[in-house]
């Protein structure tokens, strides 16, 4: 892999000798204005790539970039060049707002909201004269840059030698941003929210954070455009910047890291090279958009073949042997669950239940089809909200709370389809659920500073001791789709451990297993029950419930019908009549 | 000033029912193939462009050229379906796939037109005549937009309800799978939708542009206003549609007069970020999770 040292190392490389080389101030600016545009580009797809949200309106954060940094010039006197980190901050503001308010619908909206915050911004600019004298626009004086006469350069050349640098510097922080806990938040949440959510990723913020750090590198680029055009008009905002961006990320590969800015420098270069086409730019940028969204979805990247893109693969175990699970707390009672109530438009899905679990514990839940179990496990999780009851977890109520709380306090709950992100390997997949394991600062990812080196190396022994756990070592480097089905089974439990649970809430884990593999999966969880790790398993596998469970709680209707050990439950006629209907009546 | 008023909200209501008629369409595709039609102004304006080429170009009479939009329409429906949605549908990703093609679509509809006709405005003359309720007075043309949409509201109601291409199709927007298992041609009904919004969009299109002059850049200034109705109106909802497509002609209308139109299009686009903080359900859907 690629790193983030490498990149910057060649970036400053090519500033110094690019700055040199190219004295000719037309390719000079041509280049430049490619970086520009590939920044943007860059900006656009951190969230296209990673969240996999279209944008028609990313010009918003780019124009705003510019008329910020252009109206702090214009109103302090101070120099361009030291005003231009600010411009950092309203893509910042912008994009918290905007991710707010439409990240979390999903694709579709943020397209929408997008495109009309740019709307909202060009009409803005274009009307509010006082500020911003409307679309006469606002020239910015810029000043040579400090190095450009000691070196005996062109404005041109100074110009692009710093651009390469900054372009080198965002590169690097993107590259440092997707490979981190945060970056793989991302991915997680776009494949599977609800799987990332029940691993303690907060889906919500890890969205809102992805579009404002988009729109802190789109402000910078819509700044960094100033040298070239000087005068900043409400046309920044308007569609065919938006469209611009768009289509260099996609055209260079939206997953891809170098995509978008290869991108940004082909959408620079080709009007420049067909002059003669120039009316019909757009025309022929939305022919090629639609040829690649139709024909190679994956961009120009995609064109390589799989086994070159890099893989995180799995690195070897130290020796160090981490806690697979937190220590359970001192008290007796681990959860406590009264009168849990729930029902659907009339339909009671869960009626008062009540039943506890002690530390240590492997409480079977099971009963007939459509007993309420799945939805007694989702009130748990905090996926549904109870209509009345309570849930107290390690002596504190978790009611009310977003799942992804629940976890982090240690009650983590697997589902009945094995949702995983399919196109990651084993290895990637419990590394993306180690999330919880050690808490991570958005800073710290962009810059990986020492400390994240150290707890990502951590998270990786942690992942896997975890597949170690479930005895899928061997699988660690396979795509995750690739697994059978009984082990992607196991695969979900890893990526439950490694969110480092004290209780452990598993939703049909035997389902579609054959006799083998439920043998295997009876085997690990009686290893995981011995080494201390308390659970609640739901499934209908109900010889394996009565070979492993301590004690079973059986429900039926919604309703909580016996409780005791499994030999109690096999017994009390009300289960009988239950599960095999009123017996000789 | 309460006449001026009144006269707002009439001009209003009128340029409502040309918003409810895209807005519609864009609600009915999202309804039954959950995607978003970038290129759906773009129709709108290609039914304003055909009119003002019918009643120019060829001379032919106003009305005459209503038809004729439609018919542009359903062909421009046709050709997007096919180059831009349905081959893209049955991918993973198909949604954000039918939208970026979508808005290629829409870019190169807007272009195609400005280098083949050029972008400037352009006046049509639609129903001639004026008429006077109270203070209020009425052009023949806004008049007739009112009267002629809600002909057509009524129409595609009866042919939801009625007629059995209608339960087709909304049993295709409830479930496709389940649509599929009893017999229905799940491609012909996902078809025949895109073709009867795009109808739709081209005869919103001939009917307002007489009243706000046709120009190319026209259904992308529609488009935005048309999400606006639709987000506020509930994704998917054909009543809320119409209801909100009026109420921001309307809203439009009464703040321009105080505001000017540059703000009231501002705050009109400001209702869409609000509603998706607010309630991003629309104020007629269901909370979906």
């Amino acid at each position: 892999m690629t790193s983030s040292p490498f990149i910057l190392g060649l970036g400053a490389v090519l500033a110094v000798a690019l700055g040199f080389l190219v004295d000719q101030p037309y390719f000079a600016s041509v280049v430049a204005y490619g970086l520009v545009l590939g920044i943007f580009s860059l900006g656009l797809g951190l969230t296209l790539g990673r969240m996999g949200y279209v944008t028609f309106g990313h010009a918003a954060f780019f124009g705003l970039g510019a008329y910020a940094v252009a109206l702090v010039c214009v109103a302090s006197g101070w120099s361009y060049w030291l005003v231009l980190p600010l411009s950092l901050v309203p893509g910042i503001a912008l994009g918290v707002l905007v991710g707010f308010v439409s990240a979390r619908l999903g694709g579709a909206y943020f397209a929408i909201a997008t495109l009309t915050t740019a709307e909202i911004l060009r009409l803005v600019a274009a009307n509010w004269i006082e500020l911003t004298r409307g679309p006469m626009g606002i020239l910015v004086p810029v000043g040579p840059l400090p190095w450009q006469e000691a070196l005996g350069w062109n404005p041109a050349q100074a110009y692009l030698s710093l651009l390469i640098a900054v372009a080198a510097v965002v590169l690097a922080l993107v590259h440092n941003l997707n490979r981190s806990p945060l970056g793989r938040a991302w991915v997680a949440v776009r494949e599977a929210p609800d799987l990332a959510e029940s691993l303690g990723i907060p889906t919500v913020r890890a969205r809102v954070w992805n579009v404002a750090l988009s729109g802190a590198v789109a402000g910078l680029a819509g700044a960094l455009v100033l040298p070239k055009i000087f005068v900043v008009t409400p046309d920044l905002f308007g569609v065919a910047n938006s469209a611009t961006g768009l289509l260099a990320a996609i055209l260079g590969g939206k997953a891809s890291l170098l995509g978008p800015l290869l991108g940004g420098l082909v959408f620079a270069v080709l009007p420049e090279a067909l002059r003669f086409v120039d009316a019909a730019r757009l025309a022929i940028f939305a022919v090629i958009l639609l040829v690649v969204v139709r024909l190679l979805p994956g961009g120009i990247v995609s064109l390589m073949p799989a086994r070159l893109r890099p893989r995180n693969r799995a690195p070897r175990p130290d020796g160090s042997a981490p806690a697979l699970f937190a220590a359970a707390s001192t008290a007796a009672t681990l959860l406590e669950v009264r009168g849990l109530r729930k029902s659907f438009a009339g339909v009671t899905a869960t009626q008062d239940v009540s039943f506890s679990v002690r530390r240590g514990e492997l409480v079977g839940l099971i009963g007939p089809n459509g007993a309420g179990k799945t939805t007694c496990f989702s009130q748990l999780s905090g996926f549904l909200a109870p209509d009345a009851g309570e849930i107290v977890f390690d002596g504190a109520s978790v009611l009310g709370q977003a799942p992804h709380r629940i976890a982090a306090r240690g009650m983590v709950r697997t589902f009945q389809h094995a949702a995983l992100a399919r196109n990651l390997t084993v290895y990637e997949n419990v590394l993306t659920a180690t999330h919880l394991a050690l808490p991570e600062s958005v800073l710290a990812s962009a810059l990986r500073l020492p400390g994240l080196r150290r707890r990502e190396a951590a998270r990786a022994q942690l992942a896997l001791a975890c597949l170690a756990a479930l005895d899928l070592g061997a699988r660690a480097d396979e795509m995750a789709q690739d697994l059978p089905y009984g082990e992607q089974k196991l695969l979900a439990i890893a990526m439950a451990l490694a969110a480092r649970p004290r209780l452990l809430l598993l939703d049909e884990p035997a389902a579609g297993l054959n006799q083998v593999e439920a043998a295997r999966l009876a085997e690990v969880l009686r290893g995981l029950q011995h080494a201390g790790l308390t659970m609640v398993v739901v499934d209908h596998n109900l010889k394996m419930m009565m070979a492993i469970c301590d004690r079973i709680v059986v429900l039926h209707h919604g309703a909580l019908i016996a409780a005791g050990t499994p030999a109690e439950v096999r017994e009390h006629p009300e289960v009988v009549q239950a599960y095999l209907g009123e017996a000789g009546a | 000033m309460v006449d001026i008023l009144l006269q707002q909200i009439a001009n209003g209501l009128s340029v409502g029912m040309g918003y409810a008629l895209v807005a519609l369409g864009l609600t009915l595709i999202f309804g039954v193939l959950h995607v978003i039609n970038f290129s759906h102004g773009e129709t709108f304006m290609l039914g304003g462009l055909l009119t003002l080429i019918a009643t120019t170009t060829l001379g032919l009479p106003y009305l005459a050229a209503l038809p004729l939009a439609g018919l542009g329409g359903a062909v421009l429906g046709w050709g997007v379906n096919r180059i831009a949605v349905r081959p893209l549908l049955a991918r993973r990703d198909g949604g954000a796939d039918v939208l970026l093609a979508t808005f290629a679509v829409s870019i190169l509809i807007h272009q195609a037109v400005v280098m083949l006709w050029g972008p400037a405005p352009a006046r049509i003359d639609g129903v001639p005549g004026t008429f006077e309720l109270g203070p209020v007075v009425l052009t023949g043309q806004r008049l007739f937009v009112l009267a002629a949409g809600l002909a057509l509201l009524v129409a595609l109601e009866w042919m939801l309800r009625r007629t059995r291409f209608g339960v087709e199709l909304r049993a295709v927007a409830q479930s496709q799978f389940a649509a599929r298992v009893v017999g229905i041609d799940v491609d012909r009904v996902n078809g025949a939708t895109f073709g009867i919004a795009a109808v739709v969009a081209a005869l919103g299109g001939a009917l307002l542009s007489p009243v706000i002059l046709y120009s190319s850049s026209m259904g992308q200034v529609v488009i935005i206003k048309a999400f606006v109705v639709v987000v506020i109106g509930g994704m998917g909802s054909v009543s809320g549609a119409v209801a909100c497509g009026l109420l921001v002609g309307l809203l439009e209308a009464v703040l321009g007069l105080v505001a000017g139109e540059g703000v009231a299009t501002a705050v009109i686009y400001s209702l869409l970020l609000a509603m998706l903080l607010i309630r991003p359900q629309g104020l007629t859907g269901k909370r979906a999770r």
